[in-house]
């Protein structure tokens, strides 16, 4: 298959790119006009045949231009582009108005296969009880007013996703991938929050949603795949990607605490610091009409989101994409170290 | 620029064009939802309605329709002006944009609050102006800093003669413009500010030009020097600096402006200072505090002691209000809230808008002598 695969040069793109052509599809890595660095495909094939190749496609999703002829030839795409960073204009504007413009190019070329890219921030955390568990079928946030702007954005390009989907032209799986970890992206924010040169360690017992970012990539892969098949079992799904046998809070933190260096760590309970920010919540709603604005982790929608203890599943991921995690946790953050390192290529 | 002759059927009709950052901010006011407020005095409600909220992105039209109350969303101009028929359009698009889309709200009977910089030269505002004028619709540009309660206090100190006679204005700032992470340094898909003369300090300009003619009042600056440069090398930009003198003649004497711009200072930066025959006062817009220097009880020997004392505590008492101001989401854009709240007055009563033709063109044109090659150092 020829993928188109937009966000290449990002964490989670480049590993999807290797994955791909280790897979043996060539790629169409979308890369900014301005970027210097284009992804590099697999060192070695997985089973049989040649490495595909990567063609570096030279566009903007924030702009329509050149965006159709640049699907020219592509079998599916796999939507991965998306800003976390900057203000709620500059995430809207990197996530919500380029998926819309993608959207709309592909329905312009005619291509129809869609990997669409969301996310476990899409969850309503604040109103779902400690210990449920959170699969396909939880509810996702209606009233996400209090949620960063990385959750606002991506619950708008999931409406999208879906409007597209509606179509009888296209072909639409949504993979919702809990948090993604990898080389240089091993200390993360369900672990706790930045505070200085210190970090605040909150929570030590609340399972994480990890997925590694090479097992991540091959599902995101595997899924193009499923979507080319004929009477395609996964057309119109949503499936959500997290590990086997997911770690605690303490048991990943003391894994990559010895594997690579993490920042120095003041320890949080997770009820004082979810009774505090909720105290402050009600504070601010009753006193000042909900209008004070306060850091990420003293707003109990935010809060929540990160760090409220609750399971997770992947059955559906691996019944409907055949998909099998290929790495274990030891082994996961050995590969990231030694990535981060520089000290051995994590091939395949 | 003409005045309704009559007084409208309230609720007015507003419309918003455009929906990028600054959209929230005009949305923000006028579907009554500030997070405190800031700088409105009179309840939205009963005064405006919000029926229109367009943008060439569907999505971007929509979300801020419904985020903000709006009636409908539109990706068409035309269509908006038809089927909601808006009393007043924010015009809130790219500069370039400005005047093909005025043009048209204000032919289709709509008075206009433009962003800044409303024309990219002073001949282009002249004409749209005509426009307006044989329209018989207000056409108003966003002067929001005049309106920041730290100038307003400049201005106030300056018309109760505390300063005596205004002898040099001084704005400064300092924005990390060239920071690759930011709106303007993104090479990726370069904003279309840097196709303007001045580049990205052409979306600063008017600032300039509008809070320095605000606080010297009407001066034919007939000796001005301005240095743009490029100090970076970055060839996104054309320019990431601006120093600026200009001289001229006041109602009461001579006055001297000081214009800088700089990419490379830090912190972020607003300051304006207003130096007269009887003493000085300063303000940052980004960072609230007012500062004023002036003889004090105590003759010569104790004021500049009393100054101090009590600018001191003045700064203390600024320091405990930014806090709140922070907590409280109150940003530098209170001065535009209150613009748009005096030109929604303005518009019901059917009197002058609080930034006129008159205020447009003078900031127009200076702006216009800043860039002229006779300038140029």
């Amino acid at each position: 298959m020829k993928l188109y695969v937009t966000g290449s040069t990002g964490f989670v793109g480049s590993h999807v790119v290797a994955a791909a052509t280790a897979r043996g599809h060539d790629v169409a890595a979308v890369v900014r006009p301005a970027r210097s660095t284009v992804p590099e495909p697999a060192e070695q094939r997985t089973g049989d045949g040649p490495v595909g190749s990567v063609d570096p496609v030279r566009v903007d999703l924030r702009s329509r231009r050149g965006l159709a002829e640049s699907l020219d030839g592509a079998d599916a795409v796999i939507h991965l582009a998306a800003a976390k960073a900057g203000d709620f204009a500059t995430q809207f504007a990197g996530t919500v108005m380029a998926t819309e413009n993608l959207l709309g190019a592909m329905t312009e070329a005619g291509v129809g296969r869609l990997v669409a890219i969301s996310t476990f921030s899409v969850y309503d955390y604040l109103n779902t009880r400690p210990g449920t568990l959170i699969d396909e079928q939880a509810p996702i946030d209606r009233s996400p007013a209090l949620r960063d702007e990385y959750a606002q954005t991506k619950l708008l390009q999931e409406e999208l996703y879906r409007e597209f989907g509606a179509s009888a032209d296209t072909r639409l799986v949504i993979l919702r991938p809990g948090m993604i970890y990898g080389e240089h992206n091993l200390w993360h924010a369900l672990l706790g929050a930045e505070f200085g040169p210190r970090f605040l360690r909150i929570g030590n017992s609340a399972t994480l949603p990890l997925t590694y970012v090479e097992n991540c990539a091959e599902a995101m892969v595997l899924a193009a795949e499923r979507l080319g098949e004929p009477d395609d079992p996964i057309d119109g799904e949503v499936i959500n990607l997290v590990d086997d046998d997911l770690p605690t809070q303490r048991t990943y933190a003391d894994l990559v605490a010895a594997a690579v260096e993490t920042p120095p760590s003041i320890p949080i309970p997770w009820p004082v610091i979810r009774t505090a920010a909720g105290a402050l919540k009600a504070g601010n709603q009753a006193l000042l009409g909900g209008r004070a604005k306060f850091p990420g982790i003293a707003v109990p929608d935010r809060l929540h989101a990160r760090f409220k203890p609750l399971r997770y599943t992947n059955a559906k991921a691996k019944r409907l994409l055949g998909w099998q995690p290929r790495y274990g946790l030891a082994e996961a953050i050995r590969r990231s170290a030694a990535a981060e390192a520089g000290t051995g290529q994590a091939d395949r | 620029m003409t005045s309704t002759p009559a007084r409208p059927a309230l609720p007015l009709r507003a419309a918003v064009i455009g929906s990028g950052g600054i959209s929230r901010e005009h949305l923000g006011f006028l579907s009554g939802r500030l997070p405190s407020g800031r700088g409105v005095t009179t309840p939205v409600a009963g005064r405006i309605r919000l029926v229109g909220v367009a943008d060439l992105s569907p999505v971007a039209a929509r979300y801020g329709a419904s985020q903000f109350g709006a009636d409908r969303a539109y990706t068409d101009v035309a269509e908006l002006l038809a089927d909601a028929v808006p009393d007043v359009v924010h015009v809130l698009t790219p500069p370039q944009s400005h005047v093909a889309l005025a043009t048209q709200c204000l032919e289709a009977g709509a008075h206009v609050i433009c962003e800044k910089p409303i024309t990219t030269t002073a001949p282009e505002l002249e004409a749209l102006l005509a426009t307006a004028e044989t329209a018989g619709r207000v056409l108003t540009e966003s002067h929001n800093y005049r309106f920041n309660r730290g100038v307003v206090a400049l201005r106030d100190a300056i018309d109760r003669g505390e300063l005596g006679t205004v002898r040099e204005v001084e704005i400064r700032i300092a924005l990390p413009v060239t920071d690759p992470g930011g709106r303007f340094g993104d090479p990726n898909l370069p904003s279309p500010i840097h196709d303007l003369p001045a580049g990205v300090i052409h979306d600063f300009t008017t600032h300039f030009t509008s809070v320095l003619l605000h606080l010297t009042g009407p001066v034919d600056f007939s000796r001005i020097a301005a240095a743009w440069s490029n100090h970076a090398g970055n060839p996104l930009f054309r320019y990431d600096n601006l120093d600026a003198v200009l001289i001229g003649d006041g109602a009461s004497g001579p006055v001297h402006g000081r214009l800088r711009f700089d990419a490379g200072a830090a912190p972020d930066t607003f300051t304006v200072r207003v130096r007269g025959s009887g003493g000085w006062a300063e303000t940052d817009l980004y960072q609230p505090y007012n500062r004023t220097v002036v003889p004090r009880p105590g003759g010569s020997q104790l004021s500049p002691i009393v100054n101090h004392v009590v600018n001191g505590a003045s700064l203390v008492n600024d320091g405990v209000r930014n806090v709140a101001r922070k907590i409280l989401q109150q940003t530098p854009y209170e001065g535009l809230h209150r613009m748009l709240d005096l030109t929604y007055d303005a518009l019901i009563a059917g009197t002058p808008p609080p930034v006129t033709a008159a205020d447009m063109l003078a900031a127009s044109r200076l702006v216009d002598r800043l860039l002229s090659d006779e300038v140029r150092l």
